[in-house]
């Protein structure tokens, strides 16, 4: 499972961060926030004309020596990134697929409370709950 | 990359020039050293020529050559260096040069602008902070210099390539020419000449000097006769001239006529200083080198030694040592004179050249260039190509084929197996590949690219074929530049060449000099195509571990390059600021470092990005600090504390001491005012501010009044609560009316409390500041000395006095400050510190902050806590206004006038103390404290008032009244009158007054007066709130009134419980007639009273028994007079659950006029009468019985809900006159009263408690009990939205008709009637009515009537009534009437004679009836009880 997930505001600041090894957290804000740099190639490749039909998974971003870092970017630009562990082999195409859609679901969500001001940091305990799950849960 | 002043091929062509040496002699550097300068800096302004000359290449096409530059240098022949890396002192100049170059702003320009990229662009206006962010950029904007130029880069960059070693495979910065400088003061010049020349030959020709290189075997030479018109006889320099134009040719030759001027400068003559340009910076470092230089100077036989010292560019400039002794000028003096004169240099230059003296010069070096050196390139130009040309067709096939077969045989150098890896090989200087570069580099310095390139291409073939990496290097290098800088560009910039000549020098020969300047080269040229992220990738490839002083210069330039780009890459660039940052900060470049980190800070700033943001803020708190800006340390240091850090806690420890550390100095540099701290946080919303004096608890066996304290929560119920009893005790004092200016006193105030008005002060009495703070951290934060800051106005000065300092002088002082002295560690909680002011004057006080020493929790016992001083303000904003439309739209908030007292002039001040005040009682037990009242100010008071939520809890006694346990003692009550006949109590007023002697007590003095109070009637927890109101006996105050509040918390517990019943008595007492008309009585209708009592009480072991003791009545009609005692010597105890039933009758009186009503004791026999009414239980009765129904509803109304008083009850009177004489009829106003004692056995002592129950009876029949009977469960009040139909008018029931007349039959028990001679019996009978109606009523009886009831079996048959049937009477009130009847028997037995029927109606008919029209109907009344007869056979 992910050791990362973060939620960043079309305006590039994080709306949520979360990773499992809490004494690390540096390296991933790091991480993550590099990341931005190659969603941002990938977006402006695909284009303008095909902004519409784009696919909102970007697949895997770039790897590193540990992790594997994907991407995906919503219609209203907010991006997704999971960051995963490189030696974790199991977790497929599909399956973080099917992650992204559920990240994207629950924030979808936390947009429709109308008591949530968009733009700021994501503090939902159901969102929270849901990315818990996600997480490599360590003991 | 940043903006550079020069276009790209402007700095590629300067960085390549034709470079001339100098040698001058002795007299013609004394000549020029007039000028502070030496004879090559006094050329070097004007080496740029401003016209253009002409070239002819070697197939005779003329060339122009534009905007050439010359580089005059002397002759300085110590060794060049390794020529693979810098020297450290070349660094150290390096360093030197940038650090001594700083943004114009210098470090106010945090932010500068990167690039002309709007940071703002991807920002949108969502975003929380983006308002702040934006007001940011726009005053950056505003107020500092947009800039984006990098000056010390590029000037890195020119003493760099200034630097730059000659290398023997390139011949760039070869010299070309030699200017050979004599003076025309000599004796004989000419030899001058002669030894200067031989002196350059020895230079180039012996080999003993390896540094100065030369280009070309035969270098031009040029021989300049230098004239002082100032001194020397000019005809004589003229024939000098004329003697060197015959021996050198017209153009090998010139005079140079300089220092004109004689007098030094005018004030008013302004001569441009185009030296300072270049020689400022270089004069700067100077001053710092020069004594290493004089060393070398005074040592000059052994300098070759430490020559490494002064190897740097400036050296090029000192006059020649070493070899050359002759000419070296030393300034005279010591180490510390040639420091002056270096700092003399510093100055001024070339005092004694006038502007024709400038134009001699710029004229000079025209001739010399168009007539000497571009003739003299154009020449071995030619010549090399001949040699080339010459060789080409065998060599170039015959060269690469041998070199194909041979492998090498040709290059001799190539079994050197060390050279090859490090430089590749080494030619000999006369190799044709050389002299090919030669020609290359010739071509390239007179601007003919093209044939530079086509040479540089061949020449590159060839060393590569030769495997001779440093010249292939080299070649690559040059012709790609050469390429670049083509005109019309036939071919595109070989960009590839670039990488591998980099590549080449910086793997193959490992030079990282030249690789750096080939990738400063390459990176500009990238730049100016617009490939910036190439150029970017070049430069990040060049920094290393060697030199953290370029790698942070190359890292910045590519961090530029990134922001450039056509998509900005704001995060690479910030990142690689940083990165350039940290670099800097290692090379020591200090303010560069922080501009680094300042520039990235803009990115992150306020993103969201927190670590980063932290590390960014600390290393500039850092930088910052140790560039003495602790302003902007601080700042930056409050940043990381006060955003909701996500560090950890010993991250945020270390960080914190860091801010106190850096706090520390900058407070202590600035005494005048307190800083103010970010640490920790005020929650001003939370402050409360309390007026008065702490609580005492209590004082001995006192128990001080629970006053307001800062310990309590506030409840808004219980302040609505106590506002109500302060308005009533107001209403009270005032006479019932509560003044309109009327305000509730707050003592302590809060957020929810009413801030709008001034708070009111009193002088001498203390104001204690409860201040919250919270601490954001997860460090503990230590508050020591902590102080109120404060204002203060005098009411009639109006200069305020600032006090911030608590000072000693108490005297002066208006206020006084109580320090907290103890440490208040804070935990991410929130804590709470209580502040005491004490004022003493009159005036307006203003609470501004806080001051406090903040300190960190030492982690170890041995550090010391760091102590910083410092104050936060305290400012409250009131409440969000929601009133108008305006507030509702906008965000305004209301005043908040807390911390903003008043102080006023002083006022009484009052304590109360309770004394044997009980905390558990019986219900409706009544017991005995006392309470003190003290008046502990200067004032007297008056008017003392109390106003209770439980106003029959209490009552007061009178005023030394002794403790006597008897409740019949000497301690008389309180209420109006001791008379029998009491005046009702205003049941409403729960204000009392409180007797004083005098109604005043004096400053000091203080009252003790006995308070009975009676346990509450139902069991459980009661909290009884009292607020004592008093007033200052002197009037006029701003202060109306003071309150005092006490509440306390009375448990009761059941004791008796009493019901009471009464029905009406069949039998007119007529024993009592008699009296009772005496005493003006009506009798004819008594009433039975049974009043059971239990004993309920649960706790069997506490309480023994009760004992009624006497059983009272009170009622304007009633009264209870005799006791029908079933058990009558019996004494009246009850132990538990015990049921006792007492039976009274009781007899209507006359009604009391008014409101009075009468307490008759009445006693049960064999106890003591107690006079009721001298004792409180009158006051309790009164004050909690209300018998009066009307007042009652008033009443209920009255304490609990005052709105529905208006909207009365639902009890009205009835319809018309009729009703209420029905229901009067079933009216029984009466109470009784139960007084009983209870032994109670505690801690084995046995104790006895009195008390009372009241219970009142209201309607006849119907049971009333003492305890309030459970109510069934409140209906919910329906909404309603119509308005409520009136109530239907009740209707008297038919029960209650059913009693109007009460009948009685009067006849002997038993008859004997000798039925043997009489067959008939006839037995007179009396039937008496009385009405019990206060009306007219028609009485029907009808005897016919027979009993219906089927149980009643006629056994012996029945008898009959004789005489008429029928009969109709009319009955005024109240009467009693007769009525004669005859019963006729037939037989012996026993009759029940009650069988007429009796109906009765009003004479007036009742409302509904006259509706129904107008028929009153008759109804049938109780039946009498049986009344028997026994009618016995007379024998």
């Amino acid at each position: 499972m992910a050791v990362c997930i973060a939620v960043i505001a079309k305006e590039n600041y994080p709306l949520y961060i979360r990773s499992v090894p809490t004494q690390n957290e540096l390296k991933f804000h790091y991480t993550v926030h590099t990341s931005l740099d190659v969603v941002e190639e990938k977006i402006s490749a695909a284009g303008k004309a095909m902004a519409d039909q784009r696919e909102l998974y970007l697949g895997l971003l770039y790897p590193t020596e540990d992790y594997k870092v994907y991407g995906y970017v919503t219609n209203s630009k907010v991006k997704f990134v999971i960051v995963v562990d490189s030696s974790n082999t199991s977790l497929r195409d599909n399956e973080i697929r099917s992650m992204f859609r559920k990240l994207h679901n629950s924030f979808t969500d936390v947009m429709c409370n109308p008591f949530y001001n968009p733009g700021d940091p994501v503090q939902s305990k159901v969102f929270e709950g849901m990315v818990s799950g996600m997480m490599v849960q360590v003991s | 990359m940043a903006q550079c002043v020069q276009s790209v091929q402007e700095f590629i062509q300067d960085s390549f020039v034709p470079m001339v040496a100098v040698l001058c002699s002795e007299d013609a550097e004394k000549v020029t050293r007039k000028n502070n300068l030496n004879f090559a800096e006094l050329l070097r302004p004007f080496c740029r020529l401003t016209s253009e000359g002409h070239i002819r290449d070697p197939n005779n096409q003329v060339q122009p050559v534009k905007n050439l530059r010359i580089s005059v240098n002397n002759v300085c022949t110590r060794p060049a260096p390794a020529t693979g890396s810098l020297s450290p002192a070349q660094r150290r100049l390096l360093g030197e040069v940038v650090s001594s170059i700083q943004p114009p702003e210098g470090v106010t320009a945090n932010i500068i602008t990167a690039g002309d990229h709007d940071l703002n662009r991807s920002l949108k206006a969502s975003a929380p902070w983006y308002s702040a962010w934006r007001q940011t950029l726009s005053e950056l904007s505003s107020s500092h210099h947009y800039t984006a130029t990098t000056p010390w880069f590029e000037a890195y960059r020119e003493s760099f390539l200034q630097s730059m070693p000659a290398s023997d495979h390139e011949f760039l910065n070869h010299y070309l020419a030699c200017l050979l400088v004599v003076s025309s003061s000599e004796a004989v010049p000419v030899e001058q000449f002669l030894k200067l020349s031989q002196e350059q030959h020895r230079i180039q020709h012996s080999g003993d000097y390896t540094n100065p290189r030369w280009f070309i075997p035969n270098t031009l030479k040029y021989y300049v006769l230098l004239h002082d018109t100032s001194q020397g006889d000019e005809q004589r320099a003229d024939a000098v001239y004329e003697d060197m134009k015959q021996r050198y040719g017209s153009q090998g030759c010139y005079l140079l006529k300089i220092n004109s001027r004689t007098s030094p400068t005018g004030a008013d003559e302004q001569i441009p200083d185009p030296w300072s340009q270049y020689l400022h910076k270089n004069n700067l470092l100077k001053a710092n080198s020069v004594v290493a230089e004089n060393d070398i100077g005074s040592s000059e036989v052994d300098s070759q030694d430490s020559a490494d010292k002064g190897d740097h560019p400036l050296q090029l400039d000192c006059p020649p040592s070493g070899g050359l002794d002759s000419l070296g000028v030393l300034p005279p003096g010591g180490p510390t004179a040639a420091r002056a004169a270096a700092l003399a240099a510093a100055g001024t230059h070339g005092d004694c050249l006038t502007l024709n003296d400038h134009d001699h010069i710029r004229q000079f070096l025209q001739e010399f260039t168009f007539r000497g050196l571009l003739p003299h390139i154009e020449k071995n130009i030619r010549q090399l190509n001949d040699q080339l040309v010459s060789r080409k067709g065998l060599s170039r096939s015959l060269f690469s084929a041998t070199k194909k077969w041979f492998g090498g045989g040709k290059a001799p150098e190539k079994s050197i197996a060390e050279l090859k890896s490090t430089s590749g090989l080494l030619y000999p200087p006369e190799a044709p590949e050389l002299q090919i570069r030669k020609m290359a580099d010739l071509c390239f310095l007179v601007q003919h690219y093209e044939l530079a390139y086509s040479c540089y291409h061949t020449a590159k073939k060839d060393f590569l074929s030769d495997q001779a990496l440093l010249y292939a290097a080299g070649a690559l290098e040059m012709a790609a530049v050469s390429a670049f800088l083509q005109a019309g560009a036939p071919r595109p910039y070989p960009a590839h060449y670039m990488d591998t000549a980099i590549q080449t020098y910086r793997d193959g020969c490992k030079n990282m000099v030249l690789a750096e300047r080939c990738a400063l080269l390459s990176a500009e040229v990238l730049k100016s195509q617009g490939k910036y992220s190439d150029a970017a990738t070049l430069l990040i490839k060049m920094t290393s571990e060697d030199s953290d002083l370029r790698s942070a210069l190359l890292l910045e330039q590519a961090a530029h390059c990134f922001i450039n780009m056509r998509n900005p890459m704001v995060r690479k660039f910030a990142f690689h600021m940083i990165l350039a940052g940290h670099r800097f900060s290692k090379a020591g470049q200090k303010r560069h470092a922080l501009r680094c980190y300042c520039q990235a800070m803009q990115v992150y700033r306020a993103r969201g990005w927190s670590l980063a943001e932290d590390h960014i803020n600390f290393t500039i708190g850092r930088q910052s600090f140790t560039l003495r800006q602790p302003d902007n340390a601080v700042e930056a240091f409050r940043h990381i504390l006060t955003n909701d850090s996500q560090q950890t806690a010993t991250q945020q420890g270390a960080f914190l001491r860091e801010y106190l550390y850096v706090y520390k100095s900058v407070s202590a540099e600035s005494e005048a005012s307190l800083p103010k701290l970010p640490l920790p946080c005020i929650h001003a919303a939370a402050t409360r501010v309390y007026f008065g004096h702490e609580r005492r608890l209590a004082e001995g066996e006192k128990q001080a009044a629970t006053n307001v304290s800062l310990d309590q929560e506030y409840d808004q119920e219980q302040a609505v609560m106590w506002c109500q009893l302060e308005e009533q005790a107001v209403a009270s004092a005032h006479r019932g009316v509560v003044p309109a200016a009327f305000q509730p006193s707050q003592c302590c105030l809060n957020s929810q409390t009413d801030n709008l008005r001034t708070p009111l002060a009193v002088v001498e009495e203390p104001i204690i500041v409860e201040v919250t703070f919270q601490n954001p951290l997860k460090v503990s934060l230590l508050l020591s000395d902590l102080s109120l800051q404060w204002s203060f106005t005098p009411r009639d000065l109006s200069s305020p006095q600032q006090g911030d300092l608590p000072s000693d002088e108490a005297s002066g002082e208006p206020i006084t400050n109580d320090k907290v002295g103890s440490l208040v560690q804070l935990y991410i909680t929130l804590t709470a510190a209580r502040l005491k002011l004490l004022p003493h004057m009159i005036g307006q006080l203003n609470i501004l902050g806080v001051a406090y020493n903040l300190a960190s929790v030492p982690s170890e016992e041995s550090s010391q806590p760091l102590v910083v001083r410092g104050q936060q303000d305290l400012e409250i904003r009131g409440p969000r206004l929601n009133s108008t439309k305006e507030d509702k739209t906008s965000v305004s908030h209301g005043q908040d006038q807390r911390l903003h007292p008043l102080i006023t002039p002083p006022m009484p001040l009052m304590e109360v103390f309770f004394l044997q005040f009980p905390t558990a009682l019986l219900c409706g037990e009544i017991t005995k404290a006392y309470v003190e009242f003290c008046n502990v100010s200067g004032v007297a008071l008056r008017g003392l008032r109390v106003a209770s939520t439980h106003p029959h809890f209490f009552t007061f006694g009178g005023v030394g009244g002794t403790s006597s346990s008897s409740s019949s003692a000497a301690s008389t009550p309180l209420s109006p009158t001791s008379a029998e006949v009491c005046s009702a109590y205003h049941t409403l007023a729960v204000a009392v007054e409180i007797p004083l002697e005098g109604g005043v007590l004096r400053p000091g003095q203080s009252a003790q007066l006995p308070l009975w109070l009676r346990g509450p009637d139902q069991e459980g927890v009661h909290e009884i709130n009292f607020l004592f109101y008093y007033e200052s006996a002197e009037k006029g105050g701003r202060i109306s009134h003071r309150v005092l509040r006490h509440n306390v918390f009375i448990c009761a517990s059941r004791s008796l419980s009493v019901c009471a019943t009464a029905c009406p008595s069949s039998v007119p007492s007529a024993d009592h007639r008699g009296r009772d008309a005496e005493d003006g009585d009506h009798l004819n209708d008594g009433m039975l009273v049974f009043v059971d009592v239990e004993n309920v009480n649960m706790s069997e072991a506490g309480v023994r028994e009760f004992h009624i003791i006497q059983v009272s009545s009170c009622s304007r009609q009633w009264r209870l007079h005799k006791c029908i005692n079933p058990y009558k010597d019996k004494d009246c105890k009850l132990t538990s659950r015990e049921r006792a039933k007492l039976c009274f009758r009781a007899a209507r009186c006359k009604p009391l006029k008014g409101n009075h009503r009468r307490i008759t004791p009445f006693l049960i026999p064999l106890l003591r009468q107690i006079v009721s009414s001298t004792t409180p239980c009158a006051d309790f009765f009164f004050r909690c019985c209300p018998s009066d129904p009307v007042k009652k509803e008033g009443r209920a109304g009255g304490l609990s809900h005052p709105s529905s008083r208006t909207t009365g009850g639902h009890w009205t009177w009835g319809g018309g006159p009729i009703e209420a004489v029905v229901r009067t009829c079933n009216e029984l106003d009466l109470n009784i009263i139960v007084l009983w004692k209870a032994y109670v056995v505690e801690d084995n002592k046995q104790l006895i408690l009195e008390g009372q129950l009241h219970v009142t009876l209201q309607t006849v029949g119907k049971e009333a009990f003492s305890l309030p009977q459970k109510e069934e469960a409140q209906e919910m009040v329906l909404l309603k939205f119509k308005p409520d139909l009136p109530p239907p008018v009740i209707q008297p029931s038919v029960e209650q008709l059913s009693t109007l007349i009460k009948t009685n039959l009067h006849y002997p028990e038993t008859y004997s009637h000798p039925f043997v001679h009489e067959r008939l019996c006839v037995v007179p009978v009396t039937l008496t009515m009385s009405n019990c109606a206060l009306a007219e009523v028609e009485v029907l009886i009808d005897l016919r009537h027979k009993t219906i009831s089927p149980d009643s079996t006629e056994v012996h048959g029945t008898f009959t009534w004789l005489g008429q049937t029928q009969y109709r009477r009319r009955l005024r009130p109240q009467e009693v009437a007769p009525l004669p009847l005859r019963a006729c028997f037939l037989h012996a037995g026993v009759y029940n004679l009650s069988t007429p029927r009796v109906f009765a109606k009003f004479t007036t008919p009742t409302r509904k009836e006259e509706e129904e029209g107008g028929v009153a109907v008759e109804t049938s009344q109780q039946a009498a009880s049986p009344a028997l007869i026994i009618i016995t056979s007379q024998a």
